[in-house]
């Protein structure tokens, strides 16, 4: 790809200036003319019977404009992946997260003092917060209307036999691994404003991170509440922070919705930081029970996992997550034996949802501390085993994934030289090196009816391009990345293009951001409505200079032929002939890319995404065989990027996810004690500063997707996936201790070696 | 029962009617509207408040207002020239790729600011020292390192 | 929230005349980073807030005999002072390691003793560099020494209206090290899981220290320990104090007598440590548990220890090396 001039560049990102200067709008920042402050009321029980609620003190309260309860949600209405969560609870509440009143007021000081009124009398219960007691015989049902506390989703996947593979394997690793909730820390809090016009129809201000479907949930919402054939305008504020806490709809939205309705004015709900922690939806624990076999030669030869996850009080798109935890558990490695299933158990805890990885981190965990566990049995160096069983292009998986580029034997090579494997591995003393792998989604995942993203590009009497594209900037960089790939095929210069993402009123659909699907999906959308505006340009260019179509070309705003280069005429000009002409046309090229990636069959099979990416990342850490504490000397993490469109927006995203990565795996974890959260405040919670960032370097390795736009594949999620057991594995090699649970806490360290030592603790 | 002050803001004279019990992040955000200085915990744990109060960066979230009194305060708001020309730690951060969702990246600049006004070519301990209040959830850090270090020529 | 009025007194007579005025309500201020977090907690509604933060006879640091520093010096101040640095290391160990910059510009030593959380950071410092707190109340100044003041969590030895002006240290000999060990899950912004300082003075009989070297590599930390031993290092005088692991920031006497006198070895080390760890009473709490807290008072007072002697052997030297332990 040579002769590039935007793609490939270290362009800075288009909103930082803004950013940069304080003069970016957040919900937070958000202001309009007679809008009132919302507030909630959680329950402070995790499960409890709500006998007396009297909100009349709050209602009376100098201010308060509206006060709703359970009672005033019209039609029973609910909302949810199983629609089992309403957005103000009565009767009974199922957890402390349980909204159960809300307030709207002049002013958000007023709203916060008017909930403190709010009077309620409970009768608690008992509650259950481990999922292996709620899938007891005769445990207490939460929804009462169901028939046991594990969800009706069919989680299972089987290839080849398990059982026959077990007998024939030389080698057999087998164990369970847990982790912990971790929650998404957006440095911006959740928040909306909602706002009815006349009519009643709604426009919201929203962070969301899919606001098409968001823009579905609240017309199915707006009909329950008897508001039929309304309009939605979903309009995105600049998005402190997503990381997939936003790819849901919440009852805080549906709150606003209510109060505004009942009001007649916006309101705006916007989350305090305890609310954050509290009510927003964490990644879900896991307890995993794995068992992996290799023959004498440590060709893997089958993966079993049964999983549990907890799903807590109610159900969102987290329920979905072991969708995308059967990628690595079918396809990471060749391994032509598999059986995975999944129970997603309700439990009076928070409920979980989507986070960066969705749901593939705790799989991987599993998968690659138990290879290590896997390769010492077998006596073999895990860099080999890694080497053995990587997956290569051509390949077929038992998932039916059909691999097209691959650069994992690449990415395995780069950890072992930059981290000096051969002269660090093995010497347990106190310094050890580790590694760990990774498959992900890269070209899309087709979860839903549509994986496609629209873009419109219409450009103006003056040669400035608008590019209106249904993917959301959420700070990850796809308005640079699409605004490259539009510069690149125009022609045009990055200050020329402006890219409009963030209203429902003008932007096309697009699934979400997530699935790491923006640069791939959004890209090759805008990439086709680029070339589509192009043609429309070079036409009427060609007639203009008396030359053919092919004979054109575009660079800088300015079309010439390539034979003659004296023949030129800048865009603006041909966009005012084509304009000011009687019978003349604005320019103006749609483009809706849906990715030719397939839904799963029933078995769970079906080419999920149009390519794959992969990666591997290699830790070398010293722990302190005194105090536990485990310090990363030396972090690589290279990944298989089909291409890099922007490769320093892209190295944010590996350095972000990777921090992430070595939080989930050191110390983040949210402590909820018998349905209380106990440390919902960055003082405890414990995400990395500044000074705990490791010494990392982020290796770029380009395979060249041909499905991709430039060759590009996806990488928003990646960074994280392989951190814990790359951590893990490096632990072990230092000292001798496997650590089967996150995050790897000095004190599990601790005690894992005086364990090994026979002392007791 | 409201009170009288006047500080200097981003150098000019300011005046305004304050009730005691507000915080000058209150008084910034909503009273005066310059939303660039952010609210991300209210408790002087993430830093996105940050502002420089007499040449130190100070979390303005848990800065009672009365104490602004006198003193020379500047925000986010108050590091653009005049004729729209970036702070050179504000393009720094733009260059670099420092910047992703944003959310931190006023306070961060500040306190990077205080730094370098006092310290032209920080050393990388007193970078990480300079920035240790301030949380990050996107960037990892290491692209705001490096584009603080690029403006003390440290690169 | 209530409103309440905001008073910037000048000095500490015009300050607990105020105080006297609130009829008990009102609160003293200082850098704030404590009493604004309650307010917004609702944990605290005062009456009025009378602030210490311009009260100039409360913001002084004299070296002129021994160390005197003001309640109202803030922690950054504190931390990046040269004498406290080089004399009272362990003092600015800890002020150095409150929260984040943004805390230390202006949080002051007088507000985390004052508020006598168990995990204040300078509390032990002040322990083991013998301070003594200077109180001015309606009849005067008084000076308590600081292991009299804190009484228990959130409780120190104040009346109704008195100010703490500052702290008193006394000089010590040449001889003198100490060292703060803060042990956190997070290396910024964050309160200890424990704490342990020590100030050790010691002796030296022969004439060259020749473990100064030793001390510069990374050499194995028994043999470090050897070559004190083989040298008859002494320590004359020892305190060891420990935060979090009791109600209240304590001193470790029983592994203070253990220590003093003795020829510094590694069995003296290893029994140290056991002594101080059963003199503790740590609990278990989200932020770390019994076991683990109790074993790192073992671990850190070991390692305070050696970080102090250190510091008497290279008083120039600022960075520890990087050891395997």
């Amino acid at each position: 790809m040579e002769g590039l001039k935007y793609v490939g560049k270290r362009i800075p990102k288009k909103d930082a200036p803004l950013k940069a200067t304080g003069q970016a709008v957040y919900i937070q920042d958000l202001k309009l003319p007679g809008m009132l402050y919302g507030k909630i009321l959680y329950s402070k029980y995790p499960h409890a019977k709500i006998l007396r609620l009297d909100v009349s003190k709050a209602a009376a309260l100098p201010g308060v404009r509206a006060v709703l309860t359970g009672a005033d949600v019209p039609n029973n209405f609910k909302f949810g992946f199983l629609k089992d969560n309403p957005p103000l609870k009565s009767g009974k509440v199922l957890s402390t997260r349980d909204e159960i009143a809300a307030v709207a007021a002049i002013t958000q000081e007023i709203a916060d003092e008017a909930v403190d009124l709010i009077e309620v009398e409970y009768e608690e219960l008992p509650g259950i917060f481990d999922p292996i007691e709620a899938m007891k015989e005769g445990a207490a049902l939460l929804h009462e209307e169901t028939k046991s506390n594990v969800l009706k989703l069919p989680w299972k996947f089987v290839n080849g036999d398990v059982e026959a593979a077990k007998k024939e394997s030389a080698f057999i690793a087998e164990d369970s691994y847990t982790t912990q909730w971790v929650t998404h820390c957006c440095l911006g809090t959740s928040g909306c404003v909602a706002s009815f016009d006349v009519s009643n129809n709604l426009t919201i201000y929203s962070n969301t991170q899919i606001p098409s479907l968001a823009q579905n949930d609240f017309l199915e919402a707006l009909k329950v509440f008897g508001l039929k054939n309304k309009r939605v305008r979903v309009i995105q504020n600049t998005i402190g922070g997503g990381f997939g806490s936003k790819l849901d709809t919440y009852a805080y939205e549906y709150i606003a919705i209510l109060l505004a309705l009942r009001t007649r004015k916006p309101v705006k709900v916007v989350f305090s930081r305890e609310e954050e922690f509290l009510a927003t939806s964490p990644r879900q624990p896991t307890i995993t029970r794995i068992s992996q076999g290799c023959d004498g030669n440590g060709k893997l030869t089958f993966r079993e996992i049964e999983m549990v996850l907890d799903n807590g009080a109610y159900t969102s798109w987290g329920a979905t997550t072991p969708s995308v935890m059967m990628v690595p558990i079918s396809s990471l490695y060749k391994v032509p034996n598999i059986k995975y299933t999944a129970k997603c158990v309700y439990t009076n805890n928070t409920y979980s949802q989507a986070f960066r990885g969705y749901g593939n981190p705790q799989a991987t965990f599993a998968i690659e501390s138990c290879l290590d566990e896997l390769a010492i049995k077998a006596g073999i160096d895990p860099v080999e085993i890694r080497r053995i069983n990587a997956n290569e292009p051509g390949e077929v998986t038992p998932q039916n994934f059909r691999i097209t580029s691959c650069g994992l034997k690449d990415c395995i090579e780069e950890v072992v030289n930059r981290l000096d494997w051969k002269n660090k591995h093995g010497k347990r003393n106190g310094r050890g090196v580790g590694m760990a792998s990774l498959i992900h989604v890269g070209g899309a995942a087709r979860v839903y009816k549509s994986d496609g993203c629209g873009t419109i590009i219409k450009v103006d009497d003056n040669g400035k391009v608008d590019v209106i594209t249904g993917s959301s900037e959420i700070g990850q960089g796809s308005e640079t990345i699409i605004a490259q790939i539009v510069a690149e095929v125009l022609g045009v210069g990055m200050d020329d293009i402006n890219v409009i993402n963030n209203d429902t009123d003008v932007c096309p659909w697009d699934v979400g951001v997530h699935a790491s699907r923006t640069t791939f999906v959004a890209g090759n959308s805008a990439l086709g409505a680029a070339e589509k505006i192009k043609a429309q340009i070079m036409e009427i260019a060609a007639k203009n200079l008396g030359e053919p179509v092919e004979a054109l070309d575009m660079q800088d705003g300015v079309i010439f032929s390539k034979n003659d280069r004296e023949k030129n005429i800048p865009l603006a000009k041909v966009l005012r002939k084509a304009h000011y002409t009687l019978g003349g046309r604005m320019l103006v090229a749609e483009n809706f890319y849906d990715p030719p990636n397939e839904n799963f069959d029933q078995t769970f099979r079906g080419n999920l995404s149009v390519a794959y990416a992969y990666g591997t990342h290699g830790v070398e850490v010293e722990v302190d065989r005194e105090t536990g504490q485990v310090k990363i000397l030396n972090y690589i993490a290279a990944h298989d990027v089909g291409k890099a469109i922007n490769p320093m927006l892209l190295e944010g995203q590996i350095y972000g996810g990777g921090l992430q990565g070595v939080g989930y795996a050191l110390g983040e974890r949210m402590i909820w004690d018998r349905g209380y959260l106990k440390n919902g405040n960055f003082l405890d919670y414990k995400m990395p500063t500044v000074r705990d960032i490791p010494p990392v370097q982020a290796v770029i390795v380009e395979s060249d997707e041909q499905a991709g736009p430039f060759g590009a594949k996806g990488i928003g999620e990646p960074g994280l996936v392989p951190t814990a057991p790359a951590i893990a594995n490096a632990v072990y090699d230092a000292v001798g201790v496997r650590i089967k649970d996150l995050p790897i806490t000095p004190e599990k360290v601790l005690r894992a070696l005086k364990e090994k030592e026979g002392q007791k603790v | 029962m409201k009170k009288e002050i006047t500080f200097t803001l981003n150098n000019e004279k300011i005046n305004i009617e304050a009730d005691p019990k507000w915080t000058l992040l209150y008084v910034l955000r909503e009273v005066l509207e310059m939303t660039g200085t952010k609210e991300g915990c209210g408790y002087g744990e993430c830093g996105a408040c940050t502002v420089i109060i007499d040449g130190q960066a100070v979390n303005s979230c848990l800065y009672p207002v009365m104490e602004a009194e006198g003193r020379s305060i500047v925000t986010i708001e108050g590091l653009m020239a005049k004729n729209g020309e970036l702070d050179p730690i504000q393009k720094a951060f733009v260059d670099e790729g420092a910047v992703q969702c944003g959310f931190c990246i006023p306070g961060m600049i500040m306190s990077a600011k205080a730094l370098l006004d006092r310290k032209p070519k920080p050393t990388d301990e007193e970078i990480k020292e300079s920035i240790e209040g301030n949380l990050c959830r996107c960037t990892g850090y290491v692209k705001i390192i490096d584009a603080i270090k690029s403006v003390g020529g440290g690169r | 929230m209530g409103s309440f009025e905001y008073y910037k007194p000048e000095s500490v007579a015009e300050a607990m005349a105020l105080m006297e005025g609130s009829g008990g309500k009102g609160v003293y201020i200082s850098g704030g980073t404590d009493v604004m977090v309650l307010i917004r907690q609702r944990k605290l509604s005062p009456g009025c807030l009378i602030s210490l933060r311009n009260v100039r006879d409360l913001d002084y640091v004299d070296t002129s005999s021994g160390l005197a520093v003001g309640s109202a010096v803030t922690h950054n101040a504190i931390a990046k002072n040269d004498l406290i640095q080089k004399r009272y290391t362990a003092l600015s160990d800890a002020a150095s390691k409150v929260g984040s910059l943004q805390i230390r510009n202006v949080a002051t030593m007088g507000g985390n003793i004052c508020n006598a959380a168990p995990s204040a950071d300078t509390a032990c410092p002040l322990l083991v560099l013998d301070a003594s707190v200077v109180i001015a109340g309606k009849s005067g100044e008084r000076a308590v020494p600081i292991d009299e003041f804190f009484l228990g969590p959130n409780k120190v030895a104040l009346g109704p209206g008195e100010i703490v002006k500052g702290f008193a240290m006394p000089a010590f000999s040449e001889k003198t090290g100490s060292a703060y060990i803060k042990h956190t899950r997070r290396q910024a912004m964050d309160l200890p899981m424990l704490g342990v300082a020590a100030r050790v003075t010691i002796r030296i009989d022969g004439n060259e220290i020749g473990c100064r070297d030793a001390l510069c590599t990374i050499d194995n930390i028994s043999n470090v320990l050897k070559r004190f031993e083989d040298e008859k290092l002494v320590c004359e005088d020892a305190r060891i104090a420990l935060g979090v692991v009791a109600p209240r920031p304590m001193r470790a006497k029983k592994a203070e007598t253990a220590l003093k006198g003795k020829v510094i070895s590694e069995g003296l080390f290893e029994e140290i440590g056991e002594i101080a760890a059963s003199e503790c009473q740590p609990r278990d709490s989200i932020r770390g548990e019994a076991w683990y807290r109790r074993d790192m008072v073992r671990v850190l007072t070991k390692r305070a220890i050696l970080r102090a002697v250190d510091r008497v052997i290279r008083p120039d030297d600022t960075i520890w090396p990087e050891r395997l332990w």
